[in-house]
């Protein structure tokens, strides 16, 4: 529907300024590491120099002589206190802050020193010495599957999260959980097809660079644990530290500060465990602020390899579907089950398939962990599908954005995994980008050396399901309001989401809501802030909470005024009686009903999802998702087979996000993760050598600037609202970047004729596969 | 060794005692300017940029001891009213906001020079500044509108700086 069709509100489907927009340009805003804390010794963090090696003595007697040296604490030392405990993660309990028995991937931490200054902890951090046993390190995905060394020798599920609750403990394999999908019988449809296209593919580890740095301080406050920390989980942290440190949920206190962005480099275990336990073993203030080249370390985008196939009819219907997906989680599996399943059962495409296999694994090596990122291992799968299908399209010799059409899910369609699909509208995502892009009209050829090709795809994601979300709100007596939530504001302009929904309910104007940065002491459960779900599942909660304060109000009014609540309605001048027409603004309602100034009324809520655990036989669930993502991308470009270099012309990026509760957000934000996907297309990549990061610096990773916009960038907001969503809301955060890559590859394939198969079409692959085009024809 | 420098920083004159190889970017963060930030350490990020005498400097890869006497502007430290920081604001360029003080000032040191910038100069001048949240857009726009309005009022060039 488009923006103006919607019953107009006072709050939802207006533009609002962001709350903090102001703050943010001058600069005033107050980051985690910005805030004032009290004062605390700093850690350097000495780091194991070799990817999979048995700890056999770790000597710190040097460090400990040095200047402004307070402690030097081993994995050994905090696990002769911790024990098991200190081994933490969303899905296996597997990592443990310091390593301790084994190291495994370079760059994991050994040892931490606390002392007076950056500059002193780290030249002490230096001079510790450990002595390694070499163990074989396992460097590729399938090596790893194939082989016979183990990243890990046991696994314990660790039962944080209800979705992860099937995990079992695994032994003497380096696959720590698959998934797989049986509907109908692939094999025998794909015989009978009559086209087919496979293919191997690729997509290289990548990281995040949020462009502030993770930040953590910790220390112990009486009998209590105080932790001011970078994260999107504040709500997890705190379970986690609680379970490191054997305390009740309420001895430990996670506060948070608004993100310098994320996009799930700053969730789970980063930093915490480790300050966490320094602080209350030591019973000392710290703070661990990572440089860059240590930020790389932490966390990055799970590498992917993905073997698939796509059958079609005479008739064009897609017969069958089949997709072996190998993601490399890296020394510990962070969330990387998570990322197995639900990227593993849409790796066919959202399309109508008669028969489709997937085998999703999800696998160790000896490489830093690998965790969520924006897309959640869906790009990856997107990658291959959407190569595929433009394949199978030109093989039909079929305009490849028709066959899409014909083929796409549509409204109450079941999809191959068995849930149906609601408030996905693929259809209108792709004829509005197509259309923005000018695909019917015939494609001007470039001049000389240069190459113009258009190219388009598609995305489909499952929000995270079952997840819980609460939301408490104060209305002050003089008519504004305080919203608690615990879901994290780093960009997306959640706190702004949040205020206008509330404000829709309770007839508020911009800035009469503020939300209050998540701090466990105060703000209640919300599962994570990722995944874009906060504005379904957040918005929902704090939907409820001002309905009910409504409710409230509507109550005492009918009270006040002697007549029944259904005769009374709240509006921006206050509370009406329809009858009497008397009004009563709600500050004179309030004070009436306390007989005090500055009090407050509180009403709370919590929003749950539920689900349909996957079958164990065919991994089909009829709710396998509480909604679904829908999302396209089509581009105009222009190759120079000189250089090898790609110039995007036109991007058009489209996502269906039920309802737009703020439009220019949710445009923000499409824009957003298009930009972060032409990077994910064209050269962003973790370079690894004998599981060592290469490119770990600013200087060698490249990021998208400004030079690499698009002549024109057009984000498209499709609305078919969602019947339980807030106002009929869903997410967008990760919605554009899923399509992106493929679309820029399917318009490389259409200007050059090449089909790549490897991320990133870095201008060397490019010039490459030309100069092999030249010779042989074919893919790269 | 340490030594005392004497900068004046959004035109207060300061007194500071630094060590040899004190970053500017820590100093400045210490005294409380954290609208200057780091981001790579390695001057490919451009979030610790500040004005010194008008021209862009990255902080974190500066020498504290050799800004004495030196005129420094952060973007904490703009004028309430500044022109660019309204314009900013108005076409709604701001994410996560980690990166935008810098290009505010990589903005206010471009049209100093060049009031009436085309889109690839901006691009030029912004090229070392990055913003993962991918807020290019908005940025472009809020420079070509503060440049438009600047144009209409006979702001002289420099004047907010
Ligand atoms: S921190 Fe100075 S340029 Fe990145
Ligand atoms: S606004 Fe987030 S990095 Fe620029």
């Amino acid at each position: 529907m488009p923006e103006d069709s919607f019953e107009t509100g006072v709050a939802v489907g207006e533009r609002w300024a962001r709350t903090d927009g102001r703050a943010k340009v001058r600069g005033e805003l107050l980051y985690a590491a910005d805030q004032p804390a009290r004062p605390c010794l700093d850690v350097a963090i000495h780091r194991s120099t070799w990817p999979h090696a048995r700890l056999v003595s770790v000597d710190t007697t040097d460090a400990r002589a040095m200047d402004g040296v307070v402690a030097v604490v081993t994995g050994a030392d905090l696990h002769a206190v911790l024990g098991e405990r200190m081994l933490t993660g969303p899905a296996f309990a597997d990592q443990p802050c310091l390593a301790y028995d084994k190291v495994r991937y370079v760059g994991e931490p050994i040892a931490a020193v606390i002392g007076y200054g950056p500059a002193a902890v780290r030249r002490a951090a230096e001079e510790i010495d450990v002595a390694y046993a070499d163990l074989e390190p396992i460097h590729d995905v399938d090596a790893a599957i194939a082989g016979t060394a183990f990243v890990h020798d046991e696994l314990r599920p660790s039962a944080v999260f209800g979705d992860l609750r099937h995990l079992r403990g695994k032994k003497d394999t380096n696959v720590n959980y698959e998934y797989t999908l049986r509907h109908g019988n692939s094999g025998a449809a794909a015989e009978t097809a009559a086209h087919t296209t496979s293919g191997d593919f690729w997509c290289p580890p990548t990281h995040h660079v949020p462009i502030e740095l993770p930040f953590t301080a910790a220390w112990p406050e009486g009998d209590r644990i105080e932790v001011l920390s970078t994260t999107q989980t504040p709500s997890y942290v705190r379970q986690t530290l609680a379970d490191l440190l054997d305390l009740p949920l309420n001895r430990v206190r996670v506060r948070c500060a608004p993100l310098g962005g994320s996009f799930g480099a700053k969730m789970y275990d980063r930093l915490e465990p480790l300050a966490a336990a320094l602080a209350w073993t030591q019973r000392t203030a710290v703070r661990i602020a990572v440089t860059r080249e240590e930020a790389f370390l932490l966390t990055t985008r799970h590498g992917a390899a993905v073997t698939g196939s796509m059958a079609s009819d005479e008739a064009g219907d897609i017969v069958a579907a089949e997709a072996d997906v190998r993601y490399d989680t890296g020394a510990y599996a962070d969330v990387g089950p998570r990322i197995t399943a639900k990227s593993g059962m849409i790796a066919n495409g959202p399309y109508r398939i008669a028969n489709a296999t997937v085998r999703s694994r999800c696998v160790y090596t000896n490489k830093p962990s690998a965790g969520p990122f924006r897309g959640f291992g869906v790009p990856q799968v997107t990658w291959a599908h959407e190569s595929l299908i433009d394949e199978l399209a030109r093989a039909r010799d079929e305009d490849p954005a028709a066959f899409r059409r014909r083929n796409l899910l549509r409204e109450g369609d079941v999809a191959v995994m068995g849930t149906t699909m609601h408030s996905a509208d693929f259809i209108s995502c792709l004829d509005a980008v197509t259309g923005a892009v000018g695909w019917d009209a015939p494609l001007e050829p470039a001049a000389g050396r240069l190459r113009r090709g258009r190219g388009v795809a598609v995305g489909i994601k499952a929000v995270l399901t079952p997840t819980i979300s609460n939301a408490t709100l104060q209305l002050n007596q003089d008519g504004s309001a305080t919203l608690l939530i615990s879901t994290v504001d780093m960009g997306q302009g959640s706190d702004t989401i949040m205020a206008q929904i509330a404000a829709e309910v309770l007839c508020l104007g911009e800035g009469q809501v503020r939300v209050v940065t998540a701090d466990t002491d105060v703000t209640p459960y919300d599962t994570i802030t990722a995944g874009s779900r906060s504005t379904y599942h957040t918005g929902n909660a704090v939907r409820l909470a001002a309905e009910k304060m409504r409710d409230r109000l509507i109550g005492l009014a009918a009270g006040r005024l002697s007549v029944e609540t259904t005769d009374i309605k709240l509006t921006s001048d206050g509370v009406v009686s329809t009858q009497t027409q008397e009004t009563l603004t709600v500050p004179d309602l309030l004070l009436g009903h306390f007989g005090a100034r500055g009090t407050t009324l509180t009403t709370e809520a919590d929003f749950a999802t539920s689900w349909a655990p996957y079958d164990k036989e065919t991994g089909r669930s009829p709710q396998v998702t509480e909604h679904w993502f829908a999302g396209a991308a089509a581009v105009q470009l222009i190759v120079d087979t000189a250089t090898g270099r790609v110039h995007i012309e036109h991007l058009a990026v489209a996502g269906d996000v039920g309802r737009a509760i703020n439009p220019a957000l949710v445009e923000q934000q499409l824009t957003g993760a298009a930009v972060m996907g032409i990077g994910h297309a064209l050269f962003d990549e973790l370079v690894f050598d004998e599981g060592q990061i290469t490119n770990g610096t600013l200087l060698d990773y490249q990021l998208p600037s400004i030079k690499d916009m698009p002549d024109r960038i057009t984000p498209i907001v499709i609305q078919s609202p969602h019947r339980s969503g807030p106002f009929g809301a869903k997410g967008v955060g990760e919605t554009a970047i899923i399509p992106l890559a493929p679309a820029i590859s399917n318009a490389v394939r259409d200007a050059i004729g090449i089909r790549f198969t490897r991320l990133p079409l870095t201008p060397e692959r490019i010039i490459t596969a030309l100069a092999e085009q030249h010779t042989e024809g074919g893919t790269a | 060794m340490s030594a005392t420098i004497e900068p004046t920083v959004n035109g207060v004159r300061r007194r500071l005692t630094v060590e040899d190889d004190d970053l500017l970017l820590d100093v400045l963060r210490q005294i409380g300017r954290t609208s200057v930030r780091e981001g790579c350490g390695v001057g490919a990020c451009g979030a610790c940029t500040v004005l010194v005498s008008g021209r862009s400097v990255s902080s974190c890869l500066a020498r504290a001891i050799r800004y004495d006497q030196a005129e420094i502007t952060t973007a904490d430290g703009l004028p309430e009213d500044d022109d660019v920081i309204e314009a900013f604001v108005e076409a709604g360029a701001m994410q996560c906001g980690y990166c935008i003080p810098g290009f505010v000032l990589m903005s206010h040191e471009l049209l100093a020079e060049n009031p009436q910038p085309s889109r690839e100069e901006i691009a030029d001048h912004l090229e070392g500044n990055i913003c993962r949240c991918g807020t290019y857009p908005e940025i472009l726009a809020a420079i070509e509108s503060a440049a438009r309005r600047r144009s209409q009022s006979g702001v002289p060039i420099g004047e907010t700086t």
